[in-house]
This record gives C-alpha cells, sequence and structure tokens, in this order.
C-alpha cells in the first residue's frame, strides 16, 4: 500500500507478493517471445519443445541477402523489408503509418486547440450549440459512422488513396473538448490586453494560447498518435493495396497467414517488434507524459 | 426593422465573421464525417442497401430480421459475457497491483512501467504474437507450459471452450497495467491523516485497504469500470486478429464472434449496408441503456 507507515514486514506479506512478481514477469512474456522470436530461424521457431534463449540468432527475418525473389531456396525467405510493396517492403508501410500518424496528430491537434479557443474565448451567436453538438458527437459510438464514412469516402474516389487515412479523421470532437477544460481557466486579461495591442485572433491563438497549453498538447498528442499507429479497422476498409498500406494493415495481413506457414510467423515476430519498438522507445524515454496523457481522461472523472 | 435587422448582421459578421471563418474547416469536416453520417446511418438502417444500387426503404424489417437472428444473440451473449469478465477481473487485479506496486521504491515503479507497457505498445503487432503464443503445436508457449505440468496439448484457436478464455485472458492482460495507474494516482489522493488514524487505533492492513483504500476509490473504479465496459463492448481487433480466416470471421463455431464483427461481417463482408446500420443502432443503444444504469448505480452509491 503507498502511504503504509513503515512496519515490520512479515514473511506472510513476500509469501502473497510471490503470484504478482509471478505476473510481472509474465506481463512481459508476449514482448520477449516476440523479441527473440524475431531473431530465430525458422527452424528453430518450430522447434519442439521452443528455446527460450535464441541459440542461432539471425537478422534472416528482417532482411535476407540469400534471399532472390522467383527463386525457390528453402534456407531463405524474405524478410520484413523485403515483401510485397516494391523493393522496400516494410519500409515503406513505416514511412506510410509514420505520414499518417504525424499529419493526422499534428494538424488534429493545431485545429482542435484553435475551434477550442474560438469557442470559449472569442464566442459568437451560435458557438454554444457548435460546442453542444461536439459535446453529444463524443456520445455516439464510431460503429455508427463508420458505414455511412465508408460510403463517403468511396464516393469521393479515395478507397486506396492517402486521403482516406488522413482527412476523415481531421476533426477530433474529444480533442476539443480536452482543450476547452484547460481554456477555461486560462485567464482572459492577457487575451484582452492583446487584442486591445490590435493582435487578431489567429495572432493570439499562436503566440499566446499555444504556449500556455503547450503541456496539455503533449498529453491528449500522445493518446491521438498512439491510436492513429494502431489504427486498424478503418485502413483495413478504405486500403486494400499494398502501396498504401499501413503497418498494423500488413501486420494483420501476416497474421492471417500465421496458421498455416511458418516463415510469416518468423516474419510477424520481426514485424510486431519493429511496429512495438517505437512506442517502447518513446515510452521509455517520456514516461511521465505517455502515462498523464493515456489516462488524462480518469484524473477529471 | 429591416434596417436594424441588417445593422446588426453586418455588425456580427464584421465582429465574428473572421473568427468563424477559422473554425469553418474543423466545422465543416465534422459535419461530413462525424454529424451527417449519424443522420445518414439512422436512414440507411431502414433500408436495403449493398452499395450498387440506390437504398430502398423496407421500414422496420432490418431490425426484425436482426432480432430473429440466431446468431445476433450468439455475438450478443459472446460480448456482454466477455464485457462483464473483463472489465471486472481488470478492475481487481488492477486494484491488487496498484496495492502491491504503488510506492515510490524503484522496483515497484519498474514494476508498474512494465504493467503498463501493453497500453503504449499493444495493438495489431502484440496480438499477432498472442496468435503465436496460443499456437495449438507443442512449440506454441502456452502448451509448453501445460506439458510442464503434464497437460496434453491444447487446441486454444480451433476448440470453441478456449476462444473466450483466450480473448479475456487477453483483454485482462492489456488493461489490468492501465486500470492500476489510475487507481495508483486515485490512493496517492486519499490523505495520510486516514491511514496514521487508522494505524494507531491498532488496524491491519488488510482492514485499512476494505475500510479506508476501497470506499475512498469508489468513484474512480467506478470511473475505470465503466470505461472498460464500453471499450470491451466494442471490442473488434483482437478477435479479428486471432480468429478472422477468409471463410469467417467469429472463430470456431462462432464461439469468438462479438457485435462489431457481426457488423463486421454484414457491413463490410457481405456489403449489407442497410442491415450494419441497424446492427449499429442496436449496439448504439444498448451502450446507452448500459452507460445510464452504471450513472445511476455511480449516483445512488454516492448517497448512501
Amino acid at each position: 500500500m503507498p502511504l503504509m507507515p513503515k512496519e515490520k514486514v512479515s514473511r506472510w506479506w513476500w509469501a502473497a507478493k510471490l503470484p504478482l512478481f509471478i505476473l510481472v514477469v509474465s506481463v512481459l512474456v508476449p514482448y520477449y517471445w516476440m523479441t527473440i522470436g524475431a531473431f530465430k530461424t525458422v527452424p528453430e521457431l518450430v522447434q519442439q519443445p521452443p528455446t527460450f534463449v535464441v541459440e542461432h540468432p539471425t537478422t534472416q527475418n528482417f532482411y535476407d541477402p540469400g534471399f532472390v525473389d522467383g527463386e525457390d531456396r528453402p534456407e531463405h525467405w524474405a524478410g520484413i523489408f523485403q515483401r510485397e510493396s516494391e523493393g522496400w517492403g516494410f519500409v515503406h508501410y513505416y514511412l506510410n503509418s509514420l505520414g499518417i500518424t504525424v499529419f493526422v496528430t499534428l494538424l488534429s491537434l493545431l485545429a482542435a486547440s484553435l475551434v477550442a479557443f474560438v469557442l470559449t474565448k472569442r464566442p459568437f451567436p451560435g458557438s454554444r450549440f457548435l460546442f453542444n453538438l461536439l459535446l453529444a458527437s463524443m456520445m455516439v459510438p464510431w460503429e455508427v459512422t463508420i458505414i455511412p464514412n465508408f460510403i463517403t469516402v468511396a464516393d469521393l474516389g479515395w478507397i486506396n488513396h492517402y486521403e482516406a487515412l488522413m482527412i476523415p479523421g481531421l476533426a477530433k470532437a474529444f480533442v476539443v473538448f480536452y482543450f476547452r477544460q484547460m481554456m477555461l481557466s486560462l485567464s482572459g486579461d492577457i487575451i484582452d490586453a492583446a487584442i486591445i495591442d490590435g493582435a487578431g485572433t489567429l495572432r493570439i491563438w499562436w503566440s499566446i494560447v499555444l504556449p500556455i497549453i503547450r503541456p496539455g498538447i503533449a498529453a491528449i498528442g500522445i493518446p491521438v498518435a498512439i491510436g492513429e499507429w494502431n489504427n486498424f479497422l478503418w485502413p483495413l476498409l478504405v486500403i486494400n493495396d499494398s502501396e498504401h498500406m499501413t503497418l498494423p494493415l500488413a501486420l494483420g495481413k501476416l497474421a492471417g497467414n500465421l496458421t498455416f506457414d511458418p516463415q510469416s510467423a518468423a516474419v510477424l515476430m520481426a514485424a510486431s517488434l519493429a511496429v512495438s519498438l517505437p512506442a517502447v522507445i518513446a515510452f521509455l524515454l517520456f514516461q511521465r507524459q505517455f502515462i498523464d496523457g493515456l489516462t488524462a481522461g480518469a484524473s477529471k472523472g | 426593422m429591416t434596417t436594424s435587422f441588417t445593422q446588426q448582421l453586418s455588425r456580427n459578421v464584421r465582429r465574428h465573421g473572421g473568427n468563424v471563418l477559422l473554425i469553418l474547416p474543423f466545422m465543416a469536416l465534422f459535419a461530413v464525417f462525424a454529424v451527417w453520417p449519424v443522420l445518414r446511418s439512422a436512414y440507411l438502417s431502414f433500408t436495403d442497401y449493398h452499395a450498387t444500387e440506390a437504398p430502398i426503404w423496407v421500414g422496420w424489417s432490418n431490425y426484425v430480421e436482426l432480432f430473429g437472428d440466431e446468431r445476433f444473440y450468439c455475438a450478443l451473449w459472446n460480448t456482454l459475457s466477455y464485457m462483464a469478465l473483463v472489465s471486472v477481473l481488470a478492475v481487481v487485479l488492477g486494484l491488487i497491483l496498484a496495492a502491491a506496486f504503488g510506492s515510490q521504491r524503484r522496483t515497484h515503479q519498474w514494476a508498474r512501467i512494465a504493467f503498463f507497457l501493453p497500453s503504449v505498445a499493444g495493438g495489431v503487432g502484440v496480438i499477432s504474437v498472442w496468435k503465436w503464443l496460443a499456437n495449438s503445436e507443442s512449440y506454441g508457449l502456452f502448451n509448453t507450459v501445460r506439458s510442464w505440468f503434464g497437460l496434453d496439448p491444447v487446441r486454444f484457436l480451433g476448440d470453441p471452450a478456449w476462444s473466450q478464455p483466450i480473448l479475456i485472458m487477453m483483454a485482462v492482460w492489456a488493461a489490468m497495467g492501465y486500470n492500476m495507474v489510475i487507481f495508483v494516482a486515485g490512493m496517492r489522493n486519499i490523505p495520510a491523516e486516514l491511514y496514521e488514524a487508522a494505524a494507531l487505533d491498532g488496524a491491519t492492513p488488510t482492514q485499512r485497504f476494505f475500510h479506508i483504500t476501497l470506499p475512498m476509490l469508489r468513484p474512480t473504479i467506478l470511473y475505470v469500470l465503466v470505461t472498460g465496459m464500453i471499450a470491451a463492448f466494442q471490442v473488434f481487433y483482437e478477435p479479428y486478429i486471432l480468429f478472422g480466416s477468409i471463410d469467417s470471421v467469429g472463430g470456431p463455431l462462432d464461439s469468438a464472434l462479438m457485435l462489431v464483427t457481426y457488423l463486421f461481417d454484414h457491413g463490410f463482408r457481405q456489403l449489407n449496408l442497410g442491415y450494419a446500420s441497424a446492427v449499429a443502432w442496436v449496439l448504439t443503444t444498448i451502450l446507452f441503456v448500459l452507460t445510464m444504469i452504471n450513472m445511476r448505480i455511480g449516483r445512488a452509491s454516492e448517497e448512501v
């Protein structure tokens, strides 16, 4: 217990804690299994019983120099950076995912902060209604909108285009709501002073509001970015060519082959590692921001 | 009268026009991708629509068909039981972990980071790894562990009896660390004097947990439970990755069929978009009722 005063820790207490430490280890097992699996050769991966330390480490699952497309060499297979998309393989999916995540996160946060600022600090007739509409839309689960949005995107001719992944997710009501909560506590004096000095709304937003809400931008940006990075269902609906595929989609496709083909499994472990690693590294570097950001909803509740 | 109206209008335009223009791009996207779809979806749920020809109005028949479909009840039951077990288990384990690893000690901090990892690096990647762990061959890790205890290998992904336990285990694994972190933050906000006073009165740690920590955390627990239920109710990619194949999305004997998978199956595999819209609205209604019940319980428990 966190605030328990120091007292004699009994042996029973430790006995009770042992299962918990086993739990700590087991929570990491999928990550460990993925990491060692990524560096195993296919024969070692399907060895019975499995090895817990890699005996013959290989980087074949990432890039196999011995693999020649079209030739059947049983010892060699296409690593993740040699698969599918012409020449580039997963590098291509990486760039797709990265580009879309950065684009949507940056633009949706900027737009939402501007909207929140105008609606709370520069109200106009009807602004209250617009805010309530944003609030009401948060009650509607995504299952309702996904079918019409699919039809809209198809009508716009965006199937298998980057627009389908970049545009529909830009207007995020919950981010507006989050920023509005932050801005309610923002003093009006500094803004009034800026108005008297002749600054326009855009100028005040950029030079005064954005710097003040910077901690909030990090806090809400992390869940938005993670959501985009992991987004699976929407890309599954609107993308079916390898040129525009994102990492989760490519992974999902590989995982579908898993039951039949050990080579896919070996490559899949490498691919899972590649998709998880950026998030893990970012998390270890910015633990506080990640935890604050991802649990942001709870502290207000 | 007219002049004053136009005067007022032009004054409003001069005063607010620029600001409205600034938020217009966002609002346009919001209207197209968040407001209009709600109305369109409501309309489509009363039509027969397969994306190729114009929708045909069919009244309530999608809903009638839906409530007559055995597969819908199968999905509903799977989803509700999954939701109840996942949300409750993740809260209980989250509380235990928070009580056990809540201190500022280095080891505890590292343990919390480990438990939080699935919230950061979750998604399709790790779920695919789970699929490999649950592999039916004896090189699948779960079956290896079973063999240590002398148990026969099990087809975790092929035996209907195992579909739900695997999905529940995976979801609890992913959610308990998240809950733990929220509970730890909540426990920090409980005044230390309460514990000190109780300790002076001779209360054991267990008594203090049940008589101070739990009651003080009640709002947090309720929040975590409700959001956990809502998230679990909408589960999609976990069962899809684990059990989806070319000819089915529900796993063996539909044992892994969830409501959203059911919607996906009708809407995007059979392109029965009218029917799928009806599924979406039934799903929304259930979610709404669940939220209302939870809020009622929350209010009642605060009054006590």
